[in-house]
């Protein structure tokens, strides 16, 4: 079963979509965190 | 190297776990924006179509959503990161530290925004035909489509990748395995008495010896046996990782699993796994490994059931002043 282009193409657009705001989730989490003072 | 493992050694000694921790932050979101960085650009500049066609061209089987080892392959390192989380004190003395609510979702978060990781860099190394790329060895893949691509720029991130890679599991490693020498071998059997100013002073010496072994195993120019690179280590010690799986799942969830078994679960799944790693191929030896030590353990629980009593771990909690902590200050 091979996989066509288009699929390929969706599958690795969404998950770099991803991991490219992945960072930014977390840089944002850190910051709400560390205002809580929760951050360990 | 000699500068990465300067730089680790020296923040591990400053600010101990707290430090590491912090650092891993940073890097992990440098290596994440890093690989999506070359993945847009491999997008923009090569394209799905050409990369789909000259796949379909040269390598059609990487195509191919039912190519056995590759299935074999995909479990297989389920089977590894699972084992690394539970093998390595790295994630164990993570998850002592922090605060009872934050472990759970830390590791949640993580795991989760991890995911997409496998299928970018997978989809960055598929462009090697489409570019013309011989690819000399497996670790030679992201580095060389990078250049390709962006040529000086290119190797500049994949430098910065690299050495936030390297950096984050150098003070990982130098950061768990003190601490583990310190509790288990400093004073569990040197000083069973050691104060806590002792122990401190210990981790400090520890991680300084660790990282001057580390910089002479690094060091080391000569071949290896059965290691030729760095993908050739994971796929080799996947046999060790996870065949601790599930005597460790066992060991906290299960109260009639005995310890000889659970032992003997991860000398079985570790041997087998090994043999099939040079017998069948890289892509199976933790799949095999996790498979033989969950037969053996489940067998011995079944012929030898005992009847834990969690209690006797109570003295197990972990202390305040305990060295994970007192070095994380």
């Amino acid at each position: 079963m091979m996989i066509s282009a288009e699929a390929l193409g969706a599958v690795v657009v969404v998950a770099t979509a991803i991991a490219t705001l992945a960072p930014f989730l977390l840089i944002a989490l850190f910051i709400r965190d560390w205002k809580r003072g929760s951050l360990w | 190297m000699t500068v990465i493992l300067t730089v680790c050694v020296l923040y591990t000694l400053l600010g101990g776990l707290r430090a590491v921790i912090g650092t891993d932050f940073v890097q992990t979101v440098i290596i994440v924006l890093g690989v999506a960085f070359i993945a847009w650009l491999t997008i923009d500049k090569v394209g799905f179509e050409a990369i789909h066609f000259n796949l379909m061209e040269e390598r059609p089987e990487l195509l191919n959503l039912l190519f056995p080892a590759a299935i074999m392959f995909l479990f297989n390192n389920l089977f590894f990161g699972v084992g690394e989380i539970f093998h390595s004190n790295v994630w164990w003395s993570r998850a002592f530290a922090f605060g009872r609510s934050v472990g759970f979702r830390a590791y949640l978060l993580a795991g989760l925004l991890w995911l997409p990781i496998p299928i970018v860099a997978g989809f960055v190394a598929l462009a090697t035909p489409a570019l013309g790329i011989n690819v000399p060895v497996a670790d030679m893949v992201g580095p060389l489509v990078a250049a390709e691509i962006l040529g000086l720029t290119g190797a500049i991130v994949v430098f910065i990748v690299v050495f936030a890679a390297l950096a984050s599991s150098l003070d990982s490693l130098l950061a768990a395995t003190s601490d583990l020498v310190t509790r288990d071998i400093y004073r569990g059997h040197i000083r069973k008495r050691a104060s806590d100013h002792e122990q401190f002073r210990a981790t400090k010496v520890i991680v300084v010896l660790l990282g001057l072994v580390t910089w002479a195993a690094a060091s080391y120019r000569g071949e290896l046996p059965v290691i030729g690179s760095l993908a050739e280590v994971l796929y080799f010690t996947g046999a060790f990782v996870a065949s601790a799986i599930w005597p460790v799942v066992a060991g906290l969830y299960w109260r009639r699993t005995n310890p000889t078994g659970a032992g003997l679960s991860m000398v079985a799944g570790t041997t087998l796994g090994l043999i099939s790693y040079f017998t069948i191929g890289f892509y199976v030896a933790a799949l095999v490994g996790a498979a033989v030590s969950l037969v053996v353990l489940v067998l011995s629980t079944w012929l030898a059931p005992r009847d834990f009593d969690w209690r006797v771990l109570a003295e197990a909690e972990p202390r305040s002043d305990a060295p994970v902590t007192r070095g994380a200050q």
